[in-house]
């Protein structure tokens, strides 16, 4: 039965991550607060991508990791300037991916 | 356009995050199952928690037996770089009924987040769109959980086929357009040094946190500065 708690109160906690803003913000905010607002993705989207590509767990935590990754990435960004198009971007990516790891080894 | 179109709208726009997420409810099921769950508490994970990073970490945490605080906890942790996505959503949907946003916030994720916004700033807020888009990244994690419980040890690491790459890959597609607008660059660099630099020293994901606020920030005041500049040419030429 204490598993079925652990995930209420994992899903109370997540939950009131997701919840206490979108409840919150509902009259118009502020300029400076919707200006603030309007760069948040393109802040987030970064930290989501970047970090994935050049780190790696290590034992003791996150270490820098230059690998076939990175040249993926940049092919990846490339593709995505010219496209547009996930689906492609995706997939060149991914071959360019495994293209550089049977080239480095 | 009907508010089922709309959801189904969302729920279609969200299929290409599918093969970025579709490996990894596999294998979670699979180390949740070897870590001595059974199977409705590994699908129950999935369908009361759904948020995959959280849900690794805390099958590791049950395999060895951590006290329940410290996983909810940890849990809490992983998560809180959501407030700052549930921040941004709301911006577009606040106009949106109560109910409505506290059922968009039950299965908000990082790849929600990323479509609806995508949506946002060309067609205007809906938050019928986002719950389709929820929706979808929802089925697709609990079908892919339900699936990785059957095959079980079949399944290959997709870490070693290099699958994890696909995420940051599809974040790839979704940011770089972006980057067309000059405050955009300059936000996505400032971003990419100051998510490196504190995943390097801060463990969970802190750095979402840091580099979704900073970097936002300084883009905020490059726009006004940019605003003001406009306002105000006369000085310049007197």
């Amino acid at each position: 039965m204490s598993i079925w708690l652990t995930y209420a109160g994992m899903a109370a906690v997540t939950y009131a991550a997701r919840a206490i803003p979108l409840l919150l913000l509902r009259n118009d905010p502020p300029a400076w607060l919707a200006l603030w607002l309007k760069y948040v993705p393109p802040a987030v989207f970064t930290a989501l991508i970047v970090p994935a590509v050049v780190t790696q767990m290590g034992d003791y935590g996150r270490v820098l990791q230059l690998g076939p990754a990175v040249g993926a990435a940049v092919v990846g960004a490339l593709v995505a300037w010219r496209t547009e198009n996930a689906i492609v971007t995706v997939g060149l990516g991914m071959v360019a991916f495994w293209l550089i790891r049977l080239v480095v080894g | 356009m009907s508010r089922w179109a709309t959801i189904q709208q969302g729920f279609l726009a969200t299929l290409v995050v599918w093969p970025g997420v579709a490996p990894f409810g596999m294998v979670y099921a699979v180390s949740a199952l070897s870590a001595g769950l059974s199977f409705w508490e590994t699908l129950g994970m999935s369908l009361i928690v759904f948020a995959g990073a959280s849900q690794f970490t805390a099958v590791g945490m049950f395999g060895s037996g951590a006290h329940p605080f410290s996983i909810i906890a940890t849990t809490a942790i992983i998560n809180a770089r959501h407030l700052l996505l549930a921040a941004s959503t709301a911006s577009y949907i606040r106009k949106s009924p109560t109910w409505l946003r506290a059922l968009v916030a039950f299965q908000l994720t990082d790849e929600t987040y990323a479509v609806g916004v995508q949506r946002f700033t060309q067609h205007g807020g809906d938050a019928w769109f986002q719950l389709g888009s929820n929706l979808s990244l929802y089925f697709v994690w609990a079908t892919s959980t339900i699936i990785g419980s059957l095959l079980g040890a079949l399944i290959p690491n997709p870490a070693a086929l290099g699958l994890d790459l696909i995420f940051p890959l599809t974040f790839i597609a979704f940011t770089v357009p972006m980057l067309r607008d000059r405050v955009n660059l300059v936000v996505a660099i400032l971003a990419a040094v100051i998510s490196v630099a504190t995943a390097l020293v801060l463990p969970g994901s802190w750095y979402v946190l840091t580099a979704g606020i900073l970097a936002s920030a300084v883009g905020a005041w490059l726009a006004r500065r940019q605003q003001l500049a406009q306002m105000e040419p006369i000085n310049e030429n007197s």
